[in-house]
């Protein structure tokens, strides 16, 4: 398939449509001398997979504490539920122009990858709960068990499984919001910003190496994952791709 | 003849103090599901419940676990009102119940890691009743990589670990095919006279109740009232194929069709 795109390439001889060789010097030239701002392409992936983390860790950390709750608590969650699940249909990349207004810098790019990253969490959580099956909570219960036992020994290990699900989908979503986000401007760096710059160039090597990397980020973020699910969940038949 | 088999509990008075006292009447909305149960179950007895489906046999059981508190009457376990927390209560359920992400060895230390037992206890006493219940060699094994009667054979270690005051058993070789049952059931008879225990244990299968219990209740339909209170005494070990054997079964199956209007289908 390279093969083809090579020749393919080579017989158009536009500079619009480049070949897999010119895409690795661009990529070469990008790790030696940096971008055209003078940032180094590892400055500009780490300030993007820095974004991602911290907005990421925070969808995390609300979205499974509230998951639970509303999935312990049936009535709380019907209640509030019309208020709730609409959000989930707002794609984060809408919230940007909200974004823009209300938040600067860090706390924006923070903003906008929770908002991906919050639903998917959440909502494995929610979901899990109603999977714990009451025999393995009476099997605690009959020995005088606590609520508290019951929640971290029992409903936390049936959940856990939906709620590492939940983050691939969640990093997934926040991965892609990043570098939309980025795009829309605020700082010099990050591998959205990159790309922005070279196709304002209409230098498309360099944009497609921003391409290729975002996709590989993403898939190597998965991989993490599912081998961290692999270990956790060894108790189970097979893990789930 | 039969009288050498058996005796009426009034008639023949167990000498071993009372661990349960139950007088129970309890009702599901309206519907009347015990109509004054009232027995008691001494130290270290092994008492069969048997009645027909429905006769709210699981209910009882959740009353008797402290789990459900029932609508009139009460459970006294050491002569106090039944509770998860003060009381040492074990179950053994119907449904496969171990848990699938705690390996063999942690499933039947549940109990008493609750119990909060010290590390070393819980290790020694784990390692001993492994060994009891022939699952030495597979303390590593998660649930979902042994047979469904492993599974309850560690259910039934978790049960017997803690050293409960009593031990409740609800239907636990039900779903097992037929030379399990028999293994397991005779298996349940080795621990108990090892361990010792008081247990409960419900059946709707009378051989069942014949081969493993030093007394059977047996109960009618809902609302259920006690039929028979017997005291089985066939000496251990017993052999269903006996004569001895063959007829009490037939006599407790006999008392039990006599509850079953005709035409219901139990």
């Amino acid at each position: 398939m390279l093969l083809l795109w090579q020749v393919g390439a080579a017989e158009y001889r536009s500079p619009y449509l480049p070949g897999p060789g010119d895409i690795y010097s661009a990529f070469v030239e990008l790790v030696r001398h940096g971008d055209i701002l003078g940032n180094t392409l590892w400055a500009n992936i780490g300030a993007s997979v820095y974004r991602l983390l911290i907005g990421f860790g925070l969808g995390v950390v609300f979205g499974v504490p509230l998951g639970l709750l509303m999935g312990l608590y049936k009535s709380v969650y019907r209640n509030i539920r019309a208020v709730v699940e609409p959000f989930r249909f707002i794609p984060p990349i809408a919230w940007i122009p909200l974004a823009i207004i209300l938040f600067t810098g860090l706390t924006r790019y923070a903003f906008l990858i929770f908002l991906g990253a919050f639903f998917p969490v959440f909502t494995a959580a929610l979901i899990g709960v109603a999977r714990v099956e009451p025999i393995h909570r009476k099997v605690t219960l009959v020995y005088g068990a606590s609520k508290v036992y019951v929640l971290t020994h029992v409903v936390l290990p049936t959940v856990l499984p939906d709620i590492l699900g939940g983050m691939r989908v969640g990093l997934g979503t926040a991965w892609m919001t990043i570098v939309a986000a980025e795009l829309t401007g605020g700082s010099a760096i990050g591998l959205g910003r990159m790309m922005v710059n070279y196709s304002e160039l209409l230098r498309i090597p360099e944009v497609v190496v921003a391409m290729v990397l975002i996709g590989l980020i993403g898939f190597l973020f998965n991989e993490i994952l599912l081998l961290l699910e692999k270990y956790l969940f060894r108790w189970r038949w097979q893990v789930t791709l | 003849m039969a009288a050498t088999l058996t005796k009426p509990a009034a008639e023949a008075p167990d000498p071993r103090p009372v661990k349960v006292d139950v007088d129970v009447s309890h009702r599901y909305g309206t519907l009347p599901v015990h109509d004054g149960l009232k027995f008691t179950v001494r130290e270290n007895e092994f008492l069969c419940l048997c009645g027909p489906s429905g006769c709210g046999k699981t209910t009882l059981l959740d009353i008797l676990a402290g789990l459900l508190e029932p609508t009139g009457g009460r459970v006294l376990v050491h002569g106090e009102p039944v509770n998860p927390k003060r009381h040492n209560i074990s179950f053994v359920f119907q449904e496969p119940s171990t848990l699938p992400w705690l390996s063999v060895r942690d499933n039947v230390a549940v109990g008493l890691r609750i119990k909060k037992r010290s590390a070393d206890d819980v290790r020694s006493t784990v390692d001993d009743i492994l060994g009891v219940v022939n699952l030495r060699g597979y303390e590593n094994y998660y649930p979902h990589q042994i047979s469904g009667g492993m599974k309850q054979r560690v259910a039934i270690a978790r049960a017997f670990a803690t050293d409960a005051d009593v031990i409740l058993m609800d239907e636990p070789f039900v779903s097992l095919d037929q030379p399990t049952r028999e293994r397991m059931q005779a298996e349940v008879l080795s621990i108990w006279a090892r361990k010792k225990g008081t247990v409960i244990f419900v059946t709707h299968n009378l051989e069942e109740a014949v081969f493993l219990g030093d007394r059977a209740i047996i109960l009618s339909a809902k609302p259920a009232r006690i039929l028979a209170d017997v005291r089985i005494l066939l000496p251990r070990p017993r052999n269903t194929l006996s004569p001895e054997f063959t007829r009490l079964r037939a006599q407790f199956a006999n008392l039990l069709n006599a509850a079953v209007p005709a035409g219901t289908g139990g």
